[in-house]
Order: C-alpha cells, then structure tokens, then sequence
C-alpha cells in the first residue's frame, strides 16, 4: 500500500517539479525584492509598491499564460503581440467612458483576439502551415492593421476603466491574476484541458484515442488569441491610451514566462499556473534590479542569466524525479 | 544495485551544483550591484534628486544624449543641487513603467523621461504627478497632460527642411524624400510638415519616398536600391541618417543634390568640404539637460510649472547652412559621420549655455564647469 502511494507520488512529483520549481523561483524573486527594497529604502516595499507591481505585471500574465497554452500542444503562437498591439489601438480609438461602451468594447476586442487566433489556428491545422510561419506573417499584418487604425500613439480610455483594470492604488490586480488561475484549474479538469496535454505529449497517440487533434491545436490558439486580447485591453488600460507598437515587446517577454513557468517546448509538460509565477518573475526582476542599483544596461543579461539556470535547474529536477520514479517501480516491482 | 546507489549520489551532487549556482548567480549580482550603482557622484548638500529614464540607449543619439546629462550633472548649478541617477529600459514599456513605479516609490523629487511610448507610461505617470514628483518627458514624450513635454518643433522641422529645398529649387524640381520610423509621432510630424510645403510648390515633384528608419546604414542601403530606378534628382529630404543618403549617392556616381537633412557630423562634413549644399538641423541630444535644467529650476522655485507645459526649442536659429558651418563647433574633422555633432546650443539667445564637445562625447565636465538656463 504505501509503496503504491510512494511511485503516485513520484508520479505527481515528476509532472510538478518543473512547477513546484516555478513557484521557488517565484519566491526567490519576491526574497529578493524585498531584501533589496529594505537595503535601499530601508523599509519594507510599501502598499504603492505592490500594488504597481502587479498591475504592471498583468498584461504579461494574461499574454503568457495564452502563449503557455500554445506551447502544451506544442506549438507556438509569434502574433501574441501584434493581437496586443491591434487590441489596444482599437480600444484606444472607440472606447468611451459610459459602462455600455466599456463593456461592449471590451467584448469586441476579446472576440477580435479569439477570432485571429481562429485564423492562425486554421491556417496551421487546416492548412498545413508550420506555426512560426503562420504566426510570424499574422504578426505583421497585425502590426500593420494597428497602425492603420492608430497612426501615432495616442487616443484614450476612459479613467474608470484604468481604475478597474490597471489600478496601482489597491490589489484589485490579484483578482485578475485569480481568474486566469481558477479558470486554468477548471479548464485542466475538463476534456479540453486533458486534451491539450495529450496533444502536446503524442498527437498520433491523442488521434488514435479519438482526441480531434485539430480542433484542439486550433482551441489553442482561439485561447491564445482571446488571452493576447485581454492584455492587449490591460495594456490599453495601464497606459491611458493606445499605441500600435506597444504590444511588440511583450513577445519575447511571454516566452521568457513559459520557459520560467516551466512549460516544455516539447510540449505536454508544464502548467498555466507556472507561467502566472514565471510572468511575476520577469515582471519583478526589473525592479529587483532597480533596488540592487545595477545599471539596467546588465538586464537583460540577468534576465538571460535567470532563464539558462531555470532551464538547467528544470532539467535537474526533472531527471531526479524521472529516477525517484524508476526506482520506486523497481521496488514496488521487487516486492511484488 | 550499482544503479539505484550511484542515482541518489549523483542527485544530490545535481542538487548541491544547482544550489551552489543560484547561489553565485545572487552573488555576482550583489557585487555588481555594489560596484555599479549608476548613481551619479552629488555634493554634500544635494537638496533634489532627479532621475532619468530613458527607453533606450541603442544608438549614437541615445548615447550623446545621456552623456550629456552626465556631463551636466558634474557641473554647476546642478552638481551640488541634485543627486542625479539615470536608469535605462532596452526599448520596454513594461519595464520602464516598472522603473517608473520604483522611483516613486523610492521618493524621487523629478523624474526626466525619454519615453518607450507616448502613452504606454500615462498611467504611472499620472501617479508620480499625484505624488508630487515632477515629470519632464523630452524628445519622445508622453501624452500625460501633467507631464511638462521640452522638445523640438517636429512639424516646424519638417516644414524647415521643405521650404529650403523649394526656394533653393525655385519651386521646380525632383525631390527624394527619406523618412523615418513609421508609426511614430516624429515621424507623422515631420511628414505633413513637408507635405504642407509641396503643396504650396505643385512644381516640386516628389519623386519617390523611402523608410530610412533614422539610421544611416538602413538609409544608404534603401537609396543604394532605389536609385538606379530614379530620375535625375535636384533635392534630398531626409529625416535622418543623411551621411548615409549622400553615401549612396557619391557610389552611384551621381551628383550630390541640394539636402536638407539632419544635424550628422558626416553630413555637415561634406557641407565644409563644399561637396553638398545643405541645411541641417538635429534633434538636439543636449534635451535631455534642458529637461534636466527645466525641472531644477521648477524645484528650486525659480520657475513656475503651469508655464511650461510645453517648450520647444526655437529652430531657426540653430539651422546650419554652407555659410554657418564652423569647424569644431558644428563640425568635428576627426569624429564619425554617425556622430550628431549638435553637442551646443549656439546663437544667441541659448536655452542652456556652457556644454561643449566633452559633454557628448564622453559625459565629462566642460572647461567652464558652469552652466547657464535661460527659459523665456
């Protein structure tokens, strides 16, 4: 009996490092903000300090987890910030401050997202088109698109919808950052989410277990369109205003969360849940950095830095677990 | 057997590795940090501290621009009155709004921003403006009304450049216009400043209209491209990266046209040799010290803010023709042709008086140690 809990265990530890993993580097991150902010300002990070971070941090959030999505099916979605960039140009131009317009608004922008996600999803399925390509030729589109329907920077949103969305005064931005999880927790649990991960592991094995693969990969990407779209709404709010290349360089940034999250490029492996804490770890690496006085030249060298040992310590774990879990096989099997 | 010892062993021996990296990692970046704090040296009795954040400091201008914020920063009045940092964002509007939020809540006094975006920073800052920091945005600023925005005329650059060419053409002739990145405010303003000028001149043809992106190398090879495909061209209107323009040019083999084009010390150079006739005017990197003069003046109580929502730097007088080009002050023989060599305000009448070459060049102090703002 206990050795059936040991290799279930061992199991479950085998599928969570790579998160379990994310959330220490989460905390790490959190650590050393903290200790930073305290040397320098020689008190604790304020109210203002909090908050700020995590409203600035949630138009990555929303990207990213859309991306980690994409890359569970093994795959990969290059047009997550052009959606970004067309999102918050058309919100900056139509939205007015009355609550049928700020609602009827947002609605548009997400459907907007989710229906070029359909495009990219077809395109890929359908058509038989490699991802990158796809993704990377609806990415200038986009980009043009949103400078077609804002030429220079500018616009506005109304300052409810900033007070809402973007608020650096309270922690409403924690409410957000909880129905991306809760919504992944309950996805998982449904055929879709378990799909998504049968796809990303074996998409032969998945069509053979009658999983419509393509429906998924395309699912995938309506998601990801639809969560580009969001953040493109948060962005647009967090700024006041719009800019049609303001969602550029969200891009490699959301990669940048996935590979932190712990999500395999390989696909099927990695939760969600990760890529919210890998987001937060980008998110709050640039201000550890600004209280630890380096010169923000050395940035993205961290940032490099951060995601090589990420990777490696994933790897580390990963293989420590894999072997906890042959060995407990090898037991269970001997005592049998 | 031999396995299942040698699997724990080499496990922790992983574990211990990773630990002992991550470690160093945090390590490293302590000393670092301790080593390189990009806080610049302030007198004892700093009253202010004023921040700059700048989006990017990728290219020639971005560098002049930030040495010669270091420069004034070493000299007075500014060297003893403010404690001076500066903090860059590799072009990122999330992490400059994220350096903007810590230097609220660090407590700055000002903050002088060159901004990723126009609007992509309105939010936070709007919340530094409630907090009592000052904001001065230069060269790309932002949208925020409570922002005080300290630039050029874009529209009157454009419009400059334009109206040169069509009086030294006489109203007719081909033009080759050179633009800049697309999408953007300057860009825009630059554009329909010309355009106002082609439609008063119908005898001005503009024969075609190439993205530049404001770099040099970009320029020379767009125009290396198009121009066997081009007629005889009598003008050159370019928004930057001119040295490139004219490059192209002279490998072409063909006459160098009247130009109108940007402050770049290649440019000016063949202006001294007599090679071009041209009319330069630059954005001028020493904004960012009019920025930082600006909010020093405002903090000391010497200005009023309300009075300077916006201020442009006056144009006219700063433009430099075949006649006014002057060796060592508009021009430098031994510097590069990407080198924008409007590293002073000169004329008369200077909105900051006492920078030099030094200041761009390397964000040194100049002989003077002194400088003088005028705001009118």
């Amino acid at each position: 009996m206990s050795v059936v809990r040991r290799s279930r265990w061992s199991y479950l530890s085998l599928q969570q490092a790579p998160l379990l993993l994310a959330f220490v580097m989460l905390g790490i991150t959190v650590a050393a903000y903290v200790l930073f902010f305290d040397l320098r300002l020689h008190h604790l990070p304020t109210a203002f300090a909090w908050d700020s971070t995590i409203s600035n941090a949630l138009p990555l959030v929303f990207v990213a987890a859309g991306q980690g999505i994409v890359v569970l099916t093994r795959s990969l979605d290059l047009s997550v910030g052009g959606i970004m960039d067309l999102t918050n140009s058309l919100a900056a131009t139509h939205m007015h401050s009355s609550v049928p317009s700020m609602l009827l608004w947002s609605l548009i922008v997400l459907a907007v997202g989710g229906a070029t996600g359909l495009v990219n999803g077809l395109l890929v399925t359908v058509g038989r088109l490699q991802p990158i390509v796809v993704t990377i030729a609806t990415m200038s589109i986009l980009q043009g698109l949103a400078a077609w329907v804002l030429p220079q920077p500018g616009g506005n949103i109304p300052a409810s919808y900033t007070n809402i969305l973007a608020n650096s005064n309270s922690p409403l931005g924690l409410v957000f950052i909880g129905v991306v999880a809760v919504f992944w927790l309950l996805l998982r649990r449904f055929r879709l989410g378990i799909a998504l991960y049968a796809v990303g592991n074996d998409a032969e094995a998945a069509n053979a277990l009658g999983i419509n693969v393509r429906r998924i990969r395309t699912s995938a990407f309506v998601l990801s369109g639809i969560m580009s779209a969001a953040a493109g709404l948060f962005l647009a709010a967090g700024s006041s205003g719009g800019d049609a290349t303001g969602g550029d360089s969200y891009l490699l940034a959301s990669f940048a969360a996935v590979v932190l999250g712990g999500v395999s490029f390989f696909g099927g492996r990695g939760s969600v849940i990760g890529v919210v804490c890998g987001a937060g770890v980008v998110t709050l690496l640039v201000s550890v950095l600004f209280y630890a006085n380096v010169n923000s030249f050395y940035e993205s060298f961290y940032q490099g830095i951060f995601l090589i040992g990420a990777v490696l310590l994933g790897m580390v774990v990963t293989s420590l677990a894999q072997r906890r879990a042959r060995g407990s096989l090898r037991r269970s099997r001997r005592r049998w | 057997m031999r396995n299942s010892l040698r699997g724990p062993r080499s496990s922790v021996l992983a574990i211990r590795l990773a630990v002992s990296a991550l470690v160093g990692v945090l390590m490293t970046a302590g000393t670092i940090a301790t080593a390189s704090a990009s806080s610049l040296a302030a007198g004892k009795d700093a009253h202010f501290t004023i921040a700059l954040s700048n989006s990017y400091i990728g290219n020639t201008w971005r560098i002049e621009m930030e040495n010669e914020f270091k420069s004034a920063c070493k000299m007075a009045p500014i060297k003893t009155a403010v404690n001076c940092s500066i903090y860059n964002a590799n072009n990122n509007v999330p992490a400059q709004r994220s350096q903007m939020s810590d230097l609220i809540a660090s407590g700055v006094n000002a903050i002088v921003t060159d901004a990723a975006s126009p609007t992509g920073l309105n939010s936070v800052v709007q919340e530094a403006c409630a907090r009592g920091i000052l904001v001065v945005s230069f060269d790309n600023t932002v949208t925020a009304p409570c922002a005080l925005k300290v630039n050029e005329d874009q529209y009157q650059m454009g419009y400059l450049w334009a109206k040169w060419l069509a009086q030294k053409l006489h109203g007719h002739g081909n033009v080759l216009m050179v633009t800049g990145v697309s999408g953007t405010y300057v860009n825009e303003q630059r554009d329909a400043g010309a355009q106002a000028v082609w439609k008063k001149y119908p005898g001005i043809h503009v024969v075609d209209q190439l993205n530049g992106q404001w770099d040099s190398e970009v320029a020379q090879r767009v125009v290396s491209a198009a121009l066997p495909s081009l007629p005889k061209i009598q003008g050159i209107w370019c928004q930057g990266g001119t040295n490139g323009v004219l490059k192209a040019f002279q490998q072409a083999g063909r006459p160098l046209p009247f130009t109108a084009g940007e402050a770049e010390n290649g440019f000016r150079q063949l202006m001294a040799s007599g090679k071009v006739q041209g009319y330069s005017i630059g954005q001028a990197p020493y904004l960012s010290v009019v920025a930082l003069g600006l909010a020093y003046e405002i903090l000391s109580k010497h200005l009023s803010a309300a009075h300077f929502k916006t201020y442009n730097l006056p144009l006219a007088p700063v433009a430099v023709q075949n006649s006014n080009n002057v060796k060592g002050k508009t021009w430098f023989p031994s510097l590069g042709g990407d080198f924008f060599a409007d590293v002073a305000q000169t004329g008369t009448g200077s909105t900051v008086a006492g920078l030099c070459l030094a200041s761009a060049k390397s964000g040194t102090a100049c002989p003077s140690g002194k400088l003088v703002f005028s705001f009118h």
